[in-house]
């Protein structure tokens, strides 16, 4: 039998792409066709964007409270539809059921947060800026956005944008990430059953040719990108070149510091199990450097709970409720993963915990699953330390106090997250103000972004200005008009 | 079987809400002067599945953490029966069940207690429903 289709949803209809090339969709855990999602072409995306153009007058006009009342009626879908939105997660991509749940929570945490947007879109005013003349700024959406979206949250990461955009009274294209575009596939058949006006959203899926093609339509005024940096780095030129609006979400290589005094008790190994080895790693927001302060003892201390902890981890299937950890989303990146390992080993650091070695909860085939790794010895200038990772893979460095670890925090070119582990407030507070990063943990191993604050990096992790989410991705996604007035 | 996960446990809670309820609806009708507690039980443990499941999947993004928040929770050590033996009378229905309702109480407790440095509304709902589960224990010993 032939497997299942993927079609794009254009103007409010679901319709097929117009290509001959498709890319087969394989549950990384077991190995099975889950379908085919087609490779859309230019003229697949500039039948989204002439739709969401099209849409555009008519939604702009409504009012953003009548706009809120599409995502309640969204909301309302998506926890009637909580289970099942979660478990696509898990099949394409391999994270547990637990983790695409908290990816779906989060997702409707958007849409809650956006739906406040008559509140969140007000502009100000100022009576009697000269005598008899008043001033006020109206914030007005500006067309057409899209998103091009990434494999490891792939429900999620459009909505940091999507419901925010079209509350703005803009309208949206999604371009799914060409390795899991179930999940979006599943949450515009949710869009589709709201009646949003035709044209408001659409979703495309493919790949570089459906991306280049957003990029290069006039009439995009905004590119949302959330994926690795030499890719961020390319959208962001491209887009400084067609002028258009840009948030791009980049790479990272976050470092956690471990501080002499920090509290070891269970919460906080868990909390560190969870920064490394959540999602499989693969996470902007994962911790992969471990930096530990202190001497030798405490050095110890530490580590035997990191790894004992770490070796215990269950890997398997993340539909098995046991299971821990899933796998790494395709064969592709666990040979990558594997080849960091070894070039890992060649510049000399140790590997404590071998994740080559597999130890899995079932009878899963072992194409795409690694079990955790730990290396130790691990100096600033090797490729484990600074290179993104996306994979469960700890690198453990070792530093002699808080201010060298500080400037090994800064020697990277990232700036996604780092975290500290300390019960000294002067510590907590000198690593909150001098680290270079988007996000900072005090205690926390991941700095998860939340709805209503602003989500970026910094460096190498990070192009535009606005962030996404909480108020700055209002700002993208409007723009203020001034009005002055006199009257006689 | 071990429970690691925030899913494994909610999985359980069913079973074990799901269970109880069935030994209070199949027996109710069997004993006169338990028939209105055992209904009203049974009744009253949907509720409980349904309040954790609702806070479960309102609190579920502290599950990043959740997948390694039940170390040592094991379901062999929480298991019931709930079968009575023929001609029981009630005051062996009244035994079994303070058996049942005990049994759930310690998981609920154990769970709340291993879960309690990661997350804040779960463990709470647990204890909540432990509490419940003592009272019934209390009223039980009545018979």
């Amino acid at each position: 039998m032939a497997a299942r289709r993927l079609q794009n949803f254009i103007n409010g209809e679901w319709i097929d792409a117009s290509t001959d090339k498709f890319v087969e969709i394989i549950n990384p855990a077991r190995g099975t066709l889950l379908c085919e999602a087609p490779m859309s072409t230019k003229a697949d995306v500039d039948a989204a964007v002439k739709a969401a153009q099209d849409a555009y007058p008519d939604w702009r006009n409504t009012p953003p409270v009548s706009r809120a009342r599409y995502l309640h009626r969204l909301i309302e879908l998506m926890e009637d539809n909580f289970n099942e939105l979660s478990i696509v997660q898990t099949t394409e991509h391999g994270k547990t059921i637990d983790e695409s749940r908290g990816e779906t929570r989060r997702g409707i945490e958007m849409i809650e947060v956006a739906s406040g947007i008559p509140s969140l879109m007000q502009g100000y005013n100022l009576e009697d800026i000269a005598h008899g003349i008043d001033e006020y700024a109206i914030n007005q959406p500006l067309g057409v956005f899209c998103c091009i979206a990434p494999f490891n949250f792939p429900f999620m990461v459009p909505l940091w944008f999507l419901p925010f955009a079209i509350a703005c009274g803009n309208t949206f294209v999604v371009k799914s990430s060409p390795r899991t575009p179930m999940s979006q596939v599943d949450l515009f058949k949710l869009l589709d059953e709201i009646d949003l006006p035709p044209g408001v959203v659409n979703l495309v899926n493919g790949a570089n040719e459906a991306a280049e093609a957003l990029m290069d339509n006039p009439q995009v005024k905004g590119v949302t990108f959330v994926g690795s940096t030499p890719v961020g780095r390319h959208i962001y030129r491209k887009c400084g070149e067609t002028g258009k609006r840009v948030i791009v979400q980049a790479g990272a290589k976050n470092y956690v510091v471990i501080m002499p005094d920090a509290v070891l008790e269970e919460a906080t190994m868990v909390s560190l199990l969870a920064s490394f080895f959540g999602n499989a790693g693969q996470r902007c927001l994962s911790g992969t450097n471990l930096l530990v302060v202190g001497d030798d003892a405490a050095y110890k201390r530490f580590m035997d709970r990191f790894v004992e902890g770490a070796s215990k981890i269950n890997v398997g299937d993340g539909l098995d409720e046991s299971v821990q950890m899933g796998p790494v989303q395709n064969a592709e990146s666990k040979q990558r993963i594997i080849g960091v390992i070894e070039k890992g080993i060649a510049e000399g650091a140790k590997l404590t915990l071998d994740g080559r070695e597999l130890n899995l909860v079932g009878d899963v085939p072992e194409t795409c699953f690694l079990n955790p790794s730990i290396f130790e010895n691990v100096t600033p200038d090797m490729s484990l330390a600074r290179e993104e990772i996306f994979g469960p893979v700890a690198s453990v460095v070792r530093a002699k106090d808080l201010d060298e670890a500080i400037d090994i925090i800064h020697d990277n070119p990232y700036g996604n997250a780092s975290s500290i582990f300390t019960n000294n407030g002067k510590w907590s507070r000198q690593f909150q103000h001098d680290v270079n990063a988007g996000n900072i943990g005090i205690n926390v191993g991941i700095v998860a972004p939340m709805s209503f604050f602003p989500f970026g990096g910094r460096k190498d992790s990070f192009f535009g200005t606005l962030h996404g989410q909480g108020r700055d991705v209002i700002r993208f996604f409007t723009d203020p008009k001034i009005v002055i007035t006199r009257w006689f | 079987m071990k429970l690691n996960t925030m899913a494994g446990v909610m999985t359980f809670v069913s079973k074990i809400e799901n269970d109880s309820a069935s030994f209070y609806r199949n027996y109710a009708k069997n004993y006169p002067e338990l028939e209105s507690t055992f209904m009203s039980w049974n009744k009253e443990n949907s509720k409980f599945e349904k309040n954790i499941k609702r806070t479960y999947f309102g609190v579920i993004t502290d599950t990043l953490e959740s997948n390694y928040a039940f170390q040592g929770l094991d379901t062999d050590d929480y298991n019931f029966e709930t079968q009575l033996p023929e001609n029981a009378d009630s005051s062996e229905a009244a035994k079994k069940a303070r058996d049942i309702e005990e049994t759930i109480m310690n998981f609920y407790l154990k769970a709340a207690q291993l879960s309690d440095g990661l997350m804040a509304d779960i463990p709470r709902l647990f204890r909540k429903i432990a509490k419940k589960r003592e009272e019934r224990c209390r009223s039980l010993e009545s018979f």
